[in-house]
Protein backbone atom coordinates (compact mmCIF):
# COMPACT_ATOMS: atom_id res chain seq x y z
CA UNK A 1 0.00 0.00 0.00
CA UNK A 2 1.56 3.12 -1.02
CA UNK A 3 0.73 6.63 0.61
CA UNK A 4 0.32 9.28 -1.41
CA UNK A 5 -0.65 12.31 1.20
CA UNK A 6 -0.55 12.48 4.62
CA UNK A 7 -1.79 15.44 7.05
CA UNK A 8 -2.50 16.28 10.33
CA UNK A 9 -4.71 19.58 12.55
CA UNK A 10 -4.30 19.75 16.17
CA UNK A 11 -7.32 19.91 17.48
CA UNK A 12 -6.68 22.78 20.43
CA UNK A 13 -10.00 24.54 19.70
CA UNK A 14 -13.80 24.77 18.16
CA UNK A 15 -12.20 26.57 14.62
CA UNK A 16 -10.01 23.57 14.57
CA UNK A 17 -12.67 21.25 13.43
CA UNK A 18 -13.56 23.63 10.71
CA UNK A 19 -9.84 23.44 9.43
CA UNK A 20 -10.20 19.93 10.10
CA UNK A 21 -13.28 19.53 8.00
CA UNK A 22 -11.89 21.91 4.87
CA UNK A 23 -8.78 19.67 5.07
CA UNK A 24 -10.01 16.39 4.73
CA UNK A 25 -12.74 17.80 2.29
CA UNK A 26 -9.78 18.53 -0.06
CA UNK A 27 -8.33 14.88 0.69
CA UNK A 28 -11.63 13.30 -0.46
CA UNK A 29 -11.93 15.35 -3.26
CA UNK A 30 -8.44 14.70 -4.26
CA UNK A 31 -8.72 10.94 -4.14
CA UNK A 32 -11.75 11.76 -6.08
CA UNK A 33 -14.59 10.22 -4.07
CA UNK A 34 -17.99 11.95 -5.26
CA UNK A 35 -19.81 14.48 -3.77
CA UNK A 36 -21.89 12.23 -1.49
CA UNK A 37 -19.50 10.12 -0.21
CA UNK A 38 -17.14 13.79 0.13
CA UNK A 39 -20.16 15.14 2.37
CA UNK A 40 -20.14 11.55 4.62
CA UNK A 41 -16.56 11.60 5.22
CA UNK A 42 -16.47 15.42 6.03
CA UNK A 43 -19.76 15.19 8.39
CA UNK A 44 -17.86 11.83 10.09
CA UNK A 45 -14.73 13.53 10.19
CA UNK A 46 -16.94 16.57 12.00
CA UNK A 47 -18.28 13.97 14.69
CA UNK A 48 -15.19 12.25 15.76
CA UNK A 49 -13.10 15.91 15.65
CA UNK A 50 -15.85 17.23 18.03
CA UNK A 51 -15.32 14.17 20.50
CA UNK A 52 -11.65 14.79 20.43
CA UNK A 53 -12.19 18.67 21.35
CA UNK A 54 -14.92 17.62 23.80
CA UNK A 55 -14.13 14.65 25.57
CA UNK A 56 -10.32 14.14 24.65
CA UNK A 57 -9.56 17.94 25.52
CA UNK A 58 -8.04 18.20 22.13
CA UNK A 59 -5.59 15.79 19.83
CA UNK A 60 -4.63 15.63 16.43
CA UNK A 61 -6.32 14.79 13.43
CA UNK A 62 -4.61 12.53 10.96
CA UNK A 63 -5.31 11.85 7.52
CA UNK A 64 -3.58 9.98 4.35
CA UNK A 65 -4.70 8.81 1.16
CA UNK A 66 -4.35 5.26 0.57
CA UNK A 67 -3.02 3.64 -2.56
CA UNK A 68 -2.85 0.39 -3.51
CA UNK A 69 -5.23 -2.13 -4.80
CA UNK A 70 -8.08 0.34 -4.07
CA UNK A 71 -7.88 3.88 -3.10
CA UNK A 72 -9.40 4.83 -0.48
CA UNK A 73 -9.17 7.73 2.81
CA UNK A 74 -8.11 6.58 6.47
CA UNK A 75 -8.26 9.46 9.08
CA UNK A 76 -7.28 9.11 12.32
CA UNK A 77 -8.74 11.05 16.04
CA UNK A 78 -6.67 10.46 18.74
CA UNK A 79 -6.46 11.89 21.81
CA UNK A 80 -4.74 11.89 25.40
CA UNK A 81 -7.96 12.12 27.34
CA UNK A 82 -9.80 9.88 30.02
CA UNK A 83 -10.57 7.06 27.59
CA UNK A 84 -13.73 5.33 26.81
CA UNK A 85 -14.83 3.49 29.58
CA UNK A 86 -17.27 1.17 27.89
CA UNK A 87 -17.24 1.13 24.31
CA UNK A 88 -20.14 -0.75 23.61
CA UNK A 89 -22.35 1.80 25.00
CA UNK A 90 -20.34 4.68 23.06
CA UNK A 91 -21.46 2.75 20.25
CA UNK A 92 -25.51 3.02 21.20
CA UNK A 93 -26.69 5.36 19.30
CA UNK A 94 -28.28 7.85 21.93
CA UNK A 95 -26.14 7.11 24.52
CA UNK A 96 -23.75 9.74 25.78
CA UNK A 97 -21.74 10.55 28.58
CA UNK A 98 -21.37 14.51 27.90
CA UNK A 99 -23.48 17.42 26.11
CA UNK A 100 -24.09 15.36 22.87
CA UNK A 101 -26.71 13.55 21.29
CA UNK A 102 -24.94 10.63 21.29
CA UNK A 103 -24.76 9.83 17.95
CA UNK A 104 -21.56 11.03 16.70
CA UNK A 105 -19.77 7.51 17.16
CA UNK A 106 -22.45 5.13 15.94
CA UNK A 107 -23.28 7.73 13.17
CA UNK A 108 -19.49 7.78 11.75
CA UNK A 109 -19.39 4.40 11.79
CA UNK A 110 -22.51 4.05 9.45
CA UNK A 111 -21.34 7.06 7.36
CA UNK A 112 -17.94 5.43 6.95
CA UNK A 113 -16.70 1.98 5.16
CA UNK A 114 -14.62 0.83 8.13
CA UNK A 115 -13.89 1.95 11.87
CA UNK A 116 -11.06 0.88 14.40
CA UNK A 117 -11.55 2.31 18.18
CA UNK A 118 -8.71 1.61 20.59
CA UNK A 119 -9.22 3.23 23.71
CA UNK A 120 -7.70 2.77 27.84
CA UNK A 121 -9.08 4.76 30.53
CA UNK A 122 -6.59 7.09 31.84
CA UNK A 123 -4.40 7.10 28.58
CA UNK A 124 -6.88 8.32 25.52
CA UNK A 125 -8.30 7.01 22.80
CA UNK A 126 -7.35 6.91 18.98
CA UNK A 127 -10.17 6.60 16.75
CA UNK A 128 -9.37 5.43 12.89
CA UNK A 129 -11.72 5.46 9.93
CA UNK A 130 -11.80 4.31 6.30
CA UNK A 131 -13.42 4.92 3.59
CA UNK A 132 -12.69 2.84 -0.03
CA UNK A 133 -13.53 4.44 -2.96
CA UNK A 134 -15.66 2.15 -5.62
CA UNK A 135 -15.41 3.27 -9.01
CA UNK A 136 -19.21 1.02 -10.12
CA UNK A 137 -20.27 3.92 -7.71
CA UNK A 138 -18.59 6.97 -9.80
CA UNK B 1 -32.94 40.11 5.89
CA UNK B 2 -36.81 41.34 6.73
CA UNK B 3 -39.61 40.78 4.33
CA UNK B 4 -43.01 41.65 5.40
CA UNK B 5 -44.10 39.27 8.62
CA UNK B 6 -40.68 37.12 7.70
CA UNK B 7 -37.27 36.85 8.67
CA UNK B 8 -35.31 34.69 6.18
CA UNK B 9 -31.85 33.54 7.39
CA UNK B 10 -29.25 32.55 4.91
CA UNK B 11 -27.13 29.76 7.27
CA UNK B 12 -23.09 30.38 6.10
CA UNK B 13 -21.54 27.48 4.08
CA UNK B 14 -18.82 26.00 7.09
CA UNK B 15 -19.35 27.79 10.40
CA UNK B 16 -17.78 26.65 13.10
CA UNK B 17 -19.63 25.98 16.44
CA UNK B 18 -19.73 29.42 17.72
CA UNK B 19 -20.42 30.92 14.64
CA UNK B 20 -23.79 28.71 14.54
CA UNK B 21 -24.27 29.50 18.38
CA UNK B 22 -23.86 33.02 18.19
CA UNK B 23 -26.14 32.74 14.72
CA UNK B 24 -29.22 31.18 17.27
CA UNK B 25 -28.93 34.66 19.12
CA UNK B 26 -28.81 37.15 16.51
CA UNK B 27 -31.95 34.93 15.71
CA UNK B 28 -34.09 34.85 19.13
CA UNK B 29 -33.08 38.47 19.21
CA UNK B 30 -34.60 39.54 15.49
CA UNK B 31 -37.99 37.56 16.11
CA UNK B 32 -37.93 39.68 19.49
CA UNK B 33 -37.43 42.87 17.74
CA UNK B 34 -39.86 42.81 15.17
CA UNK B 35 -43.12 41.60 13.97
CA UNK B 36 -41.95 38.46 11.81
CA UNK B 37 -44.59 35.98 12.35
CA UNK B 38 -42.15 33.21 10.67
CA UNK B 39 -38.54 32.76 9.48
CA UNK B 40 -37.03 30.88 6.70
CA UNK B 41 -33.57 29.45 7.32
CA UNK B 42 -31.66 28.97 4.23
CA UNK B 43 -29.37 26.16 4.71
CA UNK B 44 -28.51 25.85 0.56
CA UNK B 45 -24.78 26.58 1.14
CA UNK B 46 -24.16 24.65 3.87
CA UNK B 47 -21.96 21.20 3.19
CA UNK B 48 -21.77 19.46 6.49
CA UNK B 49 -24.74 18.59 8.78
CA UNK B 50 -23.64 17.01 11.58
CA UNK B 51 -25.18 16.43 15.11
CA UNK B 52 -23.75 19.93 16.66
CA UNK B 53 -25.35 21.69 13.61
CA UNK B 54 -28.28 19.59 13.49
CA UNK B 55 -28.99 19.89 17.67
CA UNK B 56 -29.02 23.69 16.84
CA UNK B 57 -31.31 24.18 14.24
CA UNK B 58 -33.64 21.78 16.09
CA UNK B 59 -33.31 24.01 19.30
CA UNK B 60 -33.73 27.36 17.67
CA UNK B 61 -36.86 26.32 15.54
CA UNK B 62 -38.33 24.89 19.04
CA UNK B 63 -37.21 28.53 20.70
CA UNK B 64 -38.93 30.52 17.73
CA UNK B 65 -42.08 28.02 18.38
CA UNK B 66 -42.04 28.99 21.99
CA UNK B 67 -41.66 33.08 20.80
CA UNK B 68 -44.64 32.35 18.44
CA UNK B 69 -43.03 31.75 14.99
CA UNK B 70 -43.38 29.26 12.74
CA UNK B 71 -39.99 28.25 10.74
CA UNK B 72 -39.14 26.91 7.56
CA UNK B 73 -35.88 24.92 6.80
CA UNK B 74 -35.06 25.71 3.06
CA UNK B 75 -32.63 24.25 0.37
CA UNK B 76 -30.74 21.48 1.91
CA UNK B 77 -28.60 19.96 -0.21
CA UNK B 78 -28.95 16.14 -1.48
CA UNK B 79 -25.67 14.65 -0.31
CA UNK B 80 -26.37 16.66 3.00
CA UNK B 81 -29.79 14.95 3.13
CA UNK B 82 -28.32 11.67 2.50
CA UNK B 83 -25.51 12.22 5.25
CA UNK B 84 -27.97 13.67 7.45
CA UNK B 85 -30.39 10.42 7.35
CA UNK B 86 -27.59 7.81 7.40
CA UNK B 87 -25.97 10.01 10.48
CA UNK B 88 -29.18 8.88 12.48
CA UNK B 89 -30.63 12.94 12.47
CA UNK B 90 -34.15 13.55 11.86
CA UNK B 91 -34.37 17.07 12.65
CA UNK B 92 -37.80 16.31 14.03
CA UNK B 93 -40.48 17.68 12.67
CA UNK B 94 -39.18 20.92 11.24
CA UNK B 95 -41.08 21.95 7.92
CA UNK B 96 -38.88 22.06 4.90
CA UNK B 97 -38.90 23.18 1.08
CA UNK B 98 -36.61 22.71 -1.52
CA UNK B 99 -35.46 26.34 -2.04
CA UNK B 100 -36.10 29.83 -0.62
CA UNK B 101 -39.00 29.88 -3.06
CA UNK B 102 -41.16 27.56 -1.91
CA UNK B 103 -40.38 27.96 2.01
CA UNK B 104 -41.89 31.17 0.90
CA UNK B 105 -45.12 29.69 0.17
CA UNK B 106 -45.09 26.79 2.32
CA UNK B 107 -44.97 29.47 5.08
CA UNK B 108 -47.48 31.74 4.06
CA UNK B 109 -50.02 28.67 4.22
CA UNK B 110 -48.92 27.97 7.64
CA UNK B 111 -49.27 31.65 8.85
CA UNK B 112 -52.62 31.20 6.99
CA UNK B 113 -53.70 28.05 8.57
CA UNK B 114 -52.89 28.85 11.94
CA UNK B 115 -54.67 32.82 11.59
CA UNK B 116 -57.85 30.24 10.78
CA UNK B 117 -57.40 27.96 13.45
Amino acid sequence: MTILDVAEIAIVNEQDIVVARKGIREAAVGVGFGLTDVTRIVTAASELSRNVYIYGGGGLVTWRVLLGDRRGLEIAFSDDGPGIEDLDKAMQPGYTSGRGMGMGMPGAKRLMDEMVVESAVGVGTTVTVRKWLLHRYE
Amino acid sequence: MRLGSILMVTVPSDPDDDTISDLQVRILSSMEGSTALGLILDISTVQTVDSFFARTITETVQMVSLMGGITVLSGMQAAVAVTTTQLGLTLGSIPTALNVDRAMITLQHLLEERRLS
